[in-house]
């Protein structure tokens, strides 16, 4: 009688998610797109602080739909124990619990993992935060940006003798809630086979950290003598790479290794190939500021952008336009891949997000998946989760335990 | 057989045709949850990697840092005898991962359909810049050309000058992490259905998965919000970014709820409820000169940002100091997560790396995992995978269709 998630990858998994804002509805809406039936715990009487964030259209907030698409709504008032029995009673029936307090804040509640694993003895917990659930910043308030400057990798980016710069763009939550969710398919492995659950920890900082591919190994390896820092455009293990001035916009070379003789042809330079001062990688790093200056001025030859990239292509250089936002959304790639999706909300209508970023043979289709409105699976989930009569739902409304509104 | 260590992936086989970061960095991922995972390079020199970065005892310490757990399988891919060890090794497999640029891996007789004759369920995951399908697929790619052309790198930096590229390789490695994901997901439904499929995982995908905001606003304010870098400050709250103080930089994160805490923390209570700050939409109207006010705050009272991190610290403010790498690698929260962990190579000896981003409690120690040297299980995999007799693997070194090499 239970309604499960569309046909996909996960279809038949069940969970109960407890996340607000960002990194953690990432993670559950991830099962959602991979058919996974979730079904979001929204404190009454306002649920998601979400609802609230971005742009509105017909009072609907756009954060909340691309965040939360294919979720299921139980708006629930969680400081009545009525409330809180209803959620008690759903952890018995799901796969999966996911949430993203700050730490401890579960187990204040009642739903630490080890009362969960009474309610559910091989229930998968996972549990999203900014600093991690132990170490000494734990119980820190965490934010994207605050993860990402414990992680030094907000010092990675701007110029060495300025303060460093930010990336306006919500990198370090969605890819934990991604983390998130890798975690979660790989624990959901384990149960299966061994028939244990299991508690995971999933943290901002940690998959920022994660990201160096390089500066992490680098200081000590070479006793101090290289300190990873920022500086500026251009990558420092390889020249020419980085981002350099075109006309009327800017572009990405990547002309390393084999590809400099390639950029040599297109410059029509071909004298460069074998010069000594600018032969090998090592040689153009040492003269890094007089090789960009070369390209630069060799790219204003050109009358925009684009022009400059069809000649390198033609060279077989690794070459991209630096898009902006406003260009992505009609890029004819992007649109064929389904890089970015048109998804229509039933309260605000069309909308641009970007894609769901995981391609699957058997599904070549997406899900016609639709963020809820407020508390909109209240009756389906009391009613075909718990055997709850429409009636014992009516009085749980009318007793405010249960909260409805269409936005 | 031999199989992986007891973790929440042991027992799941994986051949992997990745270089370089992206792909490696999935295979890396699953052999830290135990996966047995066979990296067939390429003879005579391997991956590419081999060749980069530091060097400890003539070993590449970039190698180490994304292939640890593998086992080395080193064959001349152009010999049909080794065509043949690769094709046995397949119907052995549960998973096949590549990162070539697309197109290639078919070229070599082992495209998606080719393997489902070998094997019919295998999972077959493909790891790219700019995806498998669409008018960009067949160009060369690398980390920060998919960025460009993803708009992330049009929001890094100030407005009116050219953008920035973070030092750090979060598309490749995030991108690895992603198929992963895919990877474990189409297994699940393998073990339900029988079925495998084919992955198609794009960095450009990844990276423009990231927006969380970008893409909606401009779409559902029909284009009157047009999302651009604004340098070191969130576009839609305030104060939200990077401060400077005596010595570096700050991130504090005092909007919403949290500036009467930052006012209370610089000892200026009346700045809450004043008509120009008191809500984020004015402070973001008059964001210059609340900047200012927080700036020289930080500059006068403070002789560091470790002093003016305790003082917001101790009001609740939301707030991190911008750490060097080398300050990371030292830190003790780091240190006490594992987000940072020293391994010990048996050639280059101890150093750092980020450590494994996902924790389980079902298996609290990092599993003790070493980088092959280039072919140093070319034995172990053709006697007991493939049973062929010592005799045979001689005269496979031989004719040098297997290779070996210490580093």
């Amino acid at each position: 009688m239970v309604t499960q998630g569309s046909q996909h990858v996960l279809s038949g998994l069940r969970v109960l998610d407890f996340t607000r804002a960002l990194a953690g509805p990432t993670c559950s809406r991830m099962l959602a797109e991979m058919g996974a039936d979730v079904i979001k715990v929204e404190s009454a009487p306002k649920g998601d602080l979400s609802r609230n964030a971005s742009v509105f259209r017909n009072e609907r907030s756009l954060f909340y739909v691309q965040h939360n698409r294919g979720k299921k709504s139980l708006c629930v008032n969680l400081r009545d124990p009525r409330g809180m029995a209803l959620v008690t009673e759903l952890i018995q029936h799901v796969d999966v619990v996911v949430e993203n307090f700050k730490p401890g804040v579960m187990a204040n509640m009642g739903l630490s993992y080890a009362l969960l694993k009474e309610l559910k003895p091989d229930i998968i917990l996972c549990s999203i935060s900014a600093l991690g659930q132990t170490g000494p910043l734990a119980h820190k308030p965490g934010y994207d940006y605050i993860a990402q400057a414990y992680a030094g990798v907000t010092s990675m980016i701007g110029e060495e003798d300025d303060a460093p710069y930010i990336p306006l763009v919500g990198m370090g939550d969605v890819s934990t809630g991604v983390h998130g969710a890798l975690a979660v398919l790989a624990a959901l492995r384990h149960r299966d086979k061994t028939g244990r659950g299991q508690h995971l920890d999933v943290a901002l900082l940690d998959v920022y950290h994660h990201y160096h591919e390089v500066n992490v190994h680098t200081p000590r390896a070479t006793e101090g003598a290289i300190k990873p820092t920022r500086v500026g455009r251009h990558m420092t293990y390889a020249c020419p790479a980085g981002v350099f001035r075109g006309n009327g916009g800017h572009l990405v070379i990547m002309a390393v290794f084999h590809h400099w003789p390639d950029l040599c042809k297109a410059m029509e330079r071909p004298e460069l190939t074998d010069d000594s001062r600018y032969s090998t990688d090592q040689a153009r790093l040492k003269r890094r500021d007089e090789v960009v200056s070369l390209i630069e001025d060799w790219l204003q030859t050109f009358p925009d952008v684009s022009s400059a990239v069809s000649h390198l292509e033609k060279f077989s250089v690794p070459v991209a336009p630096v898009l902006s936002v406003a260009e992505t959304l009609d890029h004819p790639h992007l649109r064929q891949r389904g890089t970015v999706r048109t998804i229509n909300d039933p309260i605000h209508g069309d909308l641009d997000v970007p894609g769901f970023p995981l391609k699957f043979s058997e599904f070549p289709e997406e899900l016609p998946l639709h963020a809820p409105t407020l508390g909109q699976h209240n009756e389906e989930v009391l009613t075909s989760y718990l055997g709850r009569s429409v009636e014992e739902v009516e009085q749980l409304r009318e007793a405010g335990v249960l909260v409805e509104e269409n936005r | 057989m031999p199989h992986g260590m007891d973790h929440v992936l042991s027992d799941l086989r994986v051949l992997d045709f990745t270089r370089a970061l992206a792909g490696p960095s999935c295979t890396r991922m699953m052999a830290e949850m135990g996966a047995d995972v066979i990296k067939v390079e390429s003879a005579p020199n391997g991956d590419m990697v081999r060749g980069i970065s530091i060097y400890q005892n003539g070993r590449s310490l970039y190698l180490i840092q994304q292939n640890l757990g593998k086992k080395s399988l080193c064959v001349n891919i152009r010999d049909p005898r080794a065509m043949e060890i690769l094709k046995e090794l397949i119907a052995q497999m549960d998973v096949v991962v590549e990162n070539f640029k697309p197109g290639v891996i078919a070229q070599m007789g082992l495209g998606y359909e080719d393997l489902k004759k070998i094997k019919p369920d295998i999972i077959l995951c493909s790891i790219s810049a700019l995806g498998q399908k669409g008018p960009l697929s067949s160009k060369p790619g690398y980390d920060y050309i998919a960025q460009a052309y993803s708009g992330v790198t049009s929001m890094i930096g100030d407005p009116d000058t050219t953008p920035y590229i973070p030092g750090v390789g979060m598309g490749d490695v995030s991108t690895g992490v992603h198929a992963a994901l895919a990877v474990v997901s189409a297994l699940r439904y393998r073990d339900r259905t029988g079925e495998g499929q084919h992955l198609d995982i794009g960095l450009l995908d990844v990276y423009y998965h990231y927006h969380e905001v970008n893409v909606h606003q401009y779409s559902g304010s029909n284009g009157k919000i047009n999302p651009v870098r604004a340098g070191r400050h969130l576009g839609y709250v305030c104060p939200a970014g990077v401060f400077r103080t005596k010595d570096g930089s700050v991130v504090i994160m005092a909007f919403m709820q949290h500036w009467k805490d930052l006012c209370a923390a610089m000892d200026k209570p009346e700045l809450i409820e004043h008509e120009r700050y008191s809500n984020d939409t004015l402070r973001l109207e008059n964001r210059d000169e609340v900047v200012k006010i927080i700036e020289d705050w930080l500059l006068e009272t403070f002789p560091d940002t470790e002093s003016a991190v305790a003082q917001m610290e101790k009001f609740g403010v939301p707030v991190a100091p911008v750490l060097s790498v080398a300050e990371t690698v030292a830190h003790p929260h780091l240190r006490a997560r594992g987000t940072v962990r020293t391994i010990k190579d048996p050639l280059a000896g101890e150093f750092d790396i980020p450590g494994m981003p996902l924790r389980f409690s079902r298996f609290p120690e990092d599993l003790p995992l070493q980088a092959p040297t280039l072919g140093q299980h070319n034995e172990e995999i053709v006697t007991s995978y493939l049973k062929r007799s010592p005799e045979e693997l001689q005269k496979l070194r031989e004719a040098g269709v297997l290779v070996e090499k210490n580093s």
